[in-house]
């Protein structure tokens, strides 16, 4: 929307690419782009529709990153290399979630907007979600696969916090229109940048193992107070305890109890032993690979 | 259609207006509103309720319940009058739509409860069974997909019901799911206090009483703890006292429970003079005890006439009586009473003139078959050949099968050893959470909760099942096992069968017509044999956590135990044992849900072998004698299996404490209808049985409803080593083609336990149960197999009675053969009769080659139906009189 964050940005003086999904707006925007010479460009779209699962052609404002970087003239480089795009939003308070494992699973395959390289986010998310992304091993709250998956794929740098009570909100009884919280503190709207890690790529971890990985964690830390050697054993691996010493996690360790290096590690050596090509693993990836949006 | 919303607004504002008008044009429109509000009571709108019985209606009820308890009179007498009766009617259905609402935040907070309560310190496995013990309460509270279309825990195998995605549980959904519901203390208690009672039952059991004691005397001791004792918890510790004759320790628990504020009640008073009658007691002290008794506003003549009793309990007070009064004689039993509803008046009044219709079977016949149906209940499970057996058997089978065979007696071995440790760590455990389960680990031989656990990996769908779902199914077996092992030690089959015997009488054809219906009939055999209220077993349901925590327990063990060698199917591989289930998650949205599945090794032992022979629940199959009449929300039905009168979600309590408030006569007409419908029997259409079978053994027919294998599934594209080189299309078509796979499956089980089932029961005329719904829609209780079944199902059921068709019956069923067409649909019955007329040629052409010939009945609407119609007008048409032609053929009509 013509709202204070394009506004900001161009007073910046970058150029910037405003992805508009209400046709309201849109023609105000449009005269916008005229009068700024090319500093200024508006596309009919939602940013939070982007890539749908479902194959066939989309109806904007539904839209595919093939074609939006296409019309924005941004070309593809490769993952080491700088950030080609920022991006700026803010996240919808009903889709945070769903948009978080979205793009975090988009981010190990290296596909939708992460093809074009290591894309910055710029996201307005809630304070409760910003916590799980930046939980610590061992807190069994709020330490997710999701804090342990974009804790590695990312780095996480907390911009601004801003108070909600800030925010005029129109929700019908008056109430602010935020989604209470109980075990989390959630009285902020926080700023946070999410840029991908150079790194990602090296050793065992692959593009093309990543869903591997995504899965592991998520089985490990479903239930954050089982024991890893419980799960390592339910996969039938042959001595889960020998493996825990080489990587030096006690034996009784909880799964919320290990560091998101932890899994990396454990995961490179699975992919050294059989687990993951010969059991039921395999199918079960696939599975939820289509689950996951 | 419209949105619920509106409809909602709608009705509100009507209302207000109403009301305002009322205001000033009160005598006008006094007529139309309250027409109005009996218009909105009947048709169940909860606002109503809500406005007329005060903001916390399950409060009020409570209290009502109490009262009910104590002084009687109160509800009981407006209930003649219309109003009273509306609110009964309306009031079980804003229960229904506040359970929605409730249900999972009860059994949250129940759980929190319970687990501060009950156990000091919380094991890791308590506290993740809690966990999935709450997803299935939080589905239901969110969806309410169905009604449970099968009595608890008898379903032997996951597959079956297609429509139903059974795996949609929800795990964890605490973390996300804000409580912020008022809960209801009251019903929480209720938890408590049921958990509470089944323990002591369980010690009651396992004869016990020094551990019941025990217990008990942990929550006597704590001053918290002690309010949610009731009388009814003294009461099963005393009684298993009262077994063993100690009357002090009776005495003792009598004046505990007065210590704390408790009256004794009228079977605390049983209790007391049963063990006097046991033991010998004196006569001075037994006229203590009936003393008391009176001051307490008893009498002697309640005992037999409100108490339950079990065993010898009624003969030992009887015995205690006569001690102080020689010539007592029981109490002559309370004469029967007749509904009074307007609507039935003429139906109760009338039928005293016609006798009740006979079955066409010697009283000896009906004894034999009740004999059969008593074998098979005792029993618990059946195993039957599945219609697949008459395919031939390939060499590979052959060897898988061995193979199976042997992989099942070490799991049969591993599973016991598992579960033997378990008990004795558990027995060695101090008074905490663990050790909670350990008496309900007792109840049953070891054998049986073995070859209970051993059917979950035999009928486990490769798909992977839900594990609470799992869970609850392991529990509800568990403690339908126990009940029936209950019913065998209590002597109440042994009154059951007596009883059965005498009422057989009445249904027999070479025995003296009766005019009674069959639950009056049963109800004076009950008086003349002078069993008093004593058939009905005093039954105390275990609470829902109770079964999924047990089902948790013994899944756990499953996991854990069950293992195959790696390289059993690729000798080539090092071996190594792994386990044969495994347990993972899978994210819908951003749900967790716990599934068990079997190992691909499992899986492909299971097809090789295609074993068939299929072991189901004894109450599966229908029944092969007249079923018990329902007499009571309690009682009737199955010879042993436990069935509920009403079916209702797990965990909902209410349902049953209103069946139990509301008066027994008030009932009689539900009973006699579902005893109407019980009563029908049935038998197999087998010429329609054997061409189905024929097309399901072949390659099934999607067409004809007749599920094809899944061999016959589509072949997913050949998956590279790497799923994620995969594209998008790519995967979404595998997926198509899993999911595809995965409805095949259950649907083809769906139809092989029908087939099998009728297949088994092909030459036995037989008779299926009923029970009801909360609107009082009317079910066979057996799941698979019945009459409200598909086209398939109906086609091959045929009534086991016989009535000529009479003059004009040919042309009804010619009818009948059209409207099953689907064709001629706006036209009169006569044009319906004379397109019959048209296309005989065609129907006795479908008649006599069903599968080679014209095939007519194909095209139909419904087949199936239209076949064995066709089969029907054939036979009928070609006898030489068709008005005389004996027919069984049933014909199904809308009774909307």
């Amino acid at each position: 929307g013509p709202g204070v964050l394009t506004r900001t940005l161009l007073n910046s003086g970058v150029r910037v690419v405003a992805l508009e999904n209400d046709l309201g707006f849109l023609p105000d925007l449009q005269s916008l782009e005229n009068s700024l010479d090319g500093q200024f460009k508006v596309i009919y779209g939602d940013f939070f529709r982007l890539d749908p699962l479902v194959t066939g052609p989309v109806k904007p404002p539904t839209v595919c990153s093939e074609k939006l970087f296409e019309s924005m003239g941004v070309a593809a480089v490769p993952w080491r290399a700088d950030v080609p795009v920022k991006i700026f939003g803010i996240v919808p308070q009903k889709k945070e979630r769903n948009m978080l494992w979205r793009l975090i699973f988009a981010i190990y395959e290296c596909s939708s907007i992460y093809r074009y390289g290591r894309i910055e986010l710029n996201f307005f998310l809630s304070e409760k979600e910003y916590k799980v992304l930046t939980a610590k091993a061992g807190e069994k709250r709020t330490y997710q696969a999701l804090s342990v998956l974009w804790q590695l794929g990312c780095e996480i740098q907390l911009l601004h916090m801003e108070p909600w009570a800030s925010f005029l909100t129109n929700s019908k009884n008056g109430g602010l229109a935020i989604p209470k919280s109980t075990a989390l503190p959630n009285d902020h709207l926080c700023l946070v940048r999410l840029t991908p890690r150079k790194d990602l790529f090296t050793g065992t971890l692959k593009t093309t193992n990543s869903a591997t990985f995504v899965f592991m964690v998520k089985q490990c830390l479903a239930r954050p107070s089982c024991r890893i050697i419980d799960k390592l054993n339910s996969w039938s691996l042959y001595d889960g305890c020998k493996l825990l010493r080489e990587l030096e996690i006690p034996e009784d360790a909880e799964t919320v109890s290990l560091y998101p290096e932890d899994y990396r590690h454990l995961f490179d050596a699975l992919q050294n032993s059989s687990v993951f090509t010969e059991s039921w693993f395999h199918d079960e990836v696939l599975e939820s690979a289509r689950n996951i949006n | 259609g419209i949105p619920w919303s509106i409809l909602r607004n709608y009705s509100a504002s009507t209302k207000e207006k109403a009301i305002g008008n009322v205001a000033y044009e009160r005598t006008e429109l006094l007529e139309v509103l309250k027409a109005r509000v009996k218009q909105l009571q009947t048709s169940n709108v909860p606002e109503v309720t809500v406005n007329k019985a005060e903001p916390a209606p399950l409060e009020e009820d409570e209290c009502r319940v109490r009262g009910q308890r104590t002084a009687a009179p109160g509800p009981d007498g407006e209930q003649s009058a219309p109003k009273g009766k509306d609110e009964r009617l309306a009031r079980p259905r804003s229960w229904v739509e506040k359970l929605r609402k409730e249900m999972y935040v009860k059994q949250l907070k129940a759980e929190q409860e319970v687990s501060t309560q009950l156990a000091e310190k919380q094991t890791k496995a308590k506290t993740k069974s809690k966990t999935k013990a709450k997803s299935k309460e939080s589905l239901k509270a969110v969806a309410m997909p169905t009604w449970n279309q099968s009595p608890a825990g008898l379903s032997p195998a996951c597959a079956p019901k297609p429509s139903k995605p059974r795996t949609t549980e929800v795990e964890d959904a605490k973390k996300r799911r804000p409580r912020r519901m008022p809960v209801d203390k009251e019903s929480q208690y209720k938890m408590i206090e049921q958990t509470i009672l089944s323990n002591l039952e369980c010690f009651q059991f396992l004869q016990q009483p020094e551990k019941a004691e025990k217990l008990l005397l942990t929550y006597h001791k704590s001053a918290a703890k002690r309010k949610i004792l009731t009388v009814a918890a003294y009461n099963i510790v005393m009684r298993s006292w009262a077994k063993k004759g100690c009357l002090t320790r009776i005495e003792r628990l009598l004046f505990k429970l007065q210590s704390i504020g408790l009256r004794p009640n009228l079977d605390s008073y049983a209790i007391e003079l049963e063990c006097m009658g046991r033991n010998g007691s004196s006569a001075g002290a037994i006229r203590s005890c009936v003393e008391r008794l009176k001051n307490d506003g008893f009498r002697v003549d309640e005992l037999f006439q409100k108490c339950l009793f079990e065993e010898d309990e009624n003969e030992m007070v009887l015995k205690a009586i006569r001690m102080i009064q020689p010539d007592y004689e029981l109490p002559p039993p309370p004469n029967p009473e007749t509904c009074k509803s307007s609507l039935l008046r003429s139906f109760y009044s009338k039928e005293r003139n016609v006798s009740y219709p006979k079955l066409d079977f010697t009283v000896r016949e009906l004894r034999e078959r009740f004999q059969k149906q008593l074998e098979l209940e005792t029993s618990n499970t059946i195993t039957i050949k599945s219609v697949e057996a008459m395919k031939p058997m390939t060499p590979q089978a052959t060897k898988a099968r061995e193979l199976l065979a042997g992989l099942r007696s070490q799991w049969h071995d591993s599973i016991l050893q598992a579960l033997q440790k378990s008990k004795h760590e558990m027995s060695k455990a101090s008074m905490s959470g663990s050790k909670a389960l350990y008496p309900y680990l007792c109840l049953l031989p070891d054998e049986e909760y073995v070859s209970i656990m051993m059917e979950v990996i035999n009928t486990l769908s490769p798909q992977g099942v839900s594990l609470a779902f799992l869970a609850r199914e392991l529990g509800s077996k568990i403690y339908n096992r126990y009940i029936t092992h209950r019913k065998m030690r209590s002597r109440h089959l042994e009154k059951v069968q007596k009883v059965y015997e005498n009422y057989i009488h009445l249904l027999a054809k070479d025995s003296q017509p009766d005019n009674s219906l069959p639950r009056e009939y049963w109800e004076k055999l009950v008086a003349e044999i002078g069993l008093g209220a004593s058939l009905s077993l005093k039954d105390r349901s275990w609470p829902y956590v109770l079964h999924m925590r047990l089902g948790m327990h013994l899944l756990e063990l499953l996991v854990q135990s069950v293992k195959v060698p790696r390289n059993i199917l690729n000798p080539r591989l090092e071996s190594k044992l792994i386990p044969v289930l495994y347990h993972i998650y899978t994210f819908r949205n951003s749900w967790q849900v716990g599934l068990v599945k079997p190992h691909p090794i499992l899986c492909q032992i299971l097809a090789d072998a295609s074993e068939t022979t299929l072991t189901f629940n004894s109450c599966v199959i229908p029944m092969l004698c007249p079923p018990i009449p329902w007499t009571s929300s309690h009682f009737g039905a199955y010879v042993l299996n436990d069935t509920r009168l009403m079916r209702y979600v797990d965990g909902a309590v209410q349902h049953q404490l209103l069946l139990d408030q509301c008066p027994q006569v008030n009932l009689h007409p539900v009973l006699d209808a579902l005893n109407q419908l019980g009563n029908c029997a049935w038998k197999i259409n087998q010429p329609v049985l054997d061409i189905i079978i024929s097309i399901f053994n072949d390659k099934g027919d999607e067409k004809l409803d007749i599920p094809p294998p899944v061999s016959e599934a589509p072949r997913p594209p050949p998956v590279p080593s790497n799923p994620s080189l995969l594209n998008k299309a790519q995967k979404h078509e595998l997926m198509l083609c899993k999911k595809k796979a995965a409805e095949m499956h259950s649907l083809r089980m769906d139809s092989l336990y029908k087939l099998s089932i009728a297949n088994h029961v092909r030459d036995k005329v037989f008779w299926f149960p009923h029970n009801m719904d909360f609107r009082g829609r009317t079910y066979p209780c057996p799941p698979y197999f019945n009459h409200l079944g598909n086209d398939v199902t109906r086609a091959i059921l045929l009534f086991a009675e016989g009535r000529p068709l009479g003059p004009k019956g040919l042309d009804w069923l010619k009818i009948h053969l059209i409207n099953l067409t689907g064709l001629k649909k706006k036209n009169a019955l006569q044009e319906r009769l004379e397109y019959a007329n048209e296309i005989m040629e065609d129907i006795l052409d479908s008649a006599d080659h069903p599968l080679t010939g014209r095939k007519w009945w194909m095209k139909t609407d419904e087949p199936w139906q239209a076949l064995a119609c066709c089969m029907e007008i054939a036979k009928a048409s070609r006898s030489p009189d068709p008005a005389a032609y004996v027919s069984h053929f049933p014909v199904h009509q809308v009774g909307a």
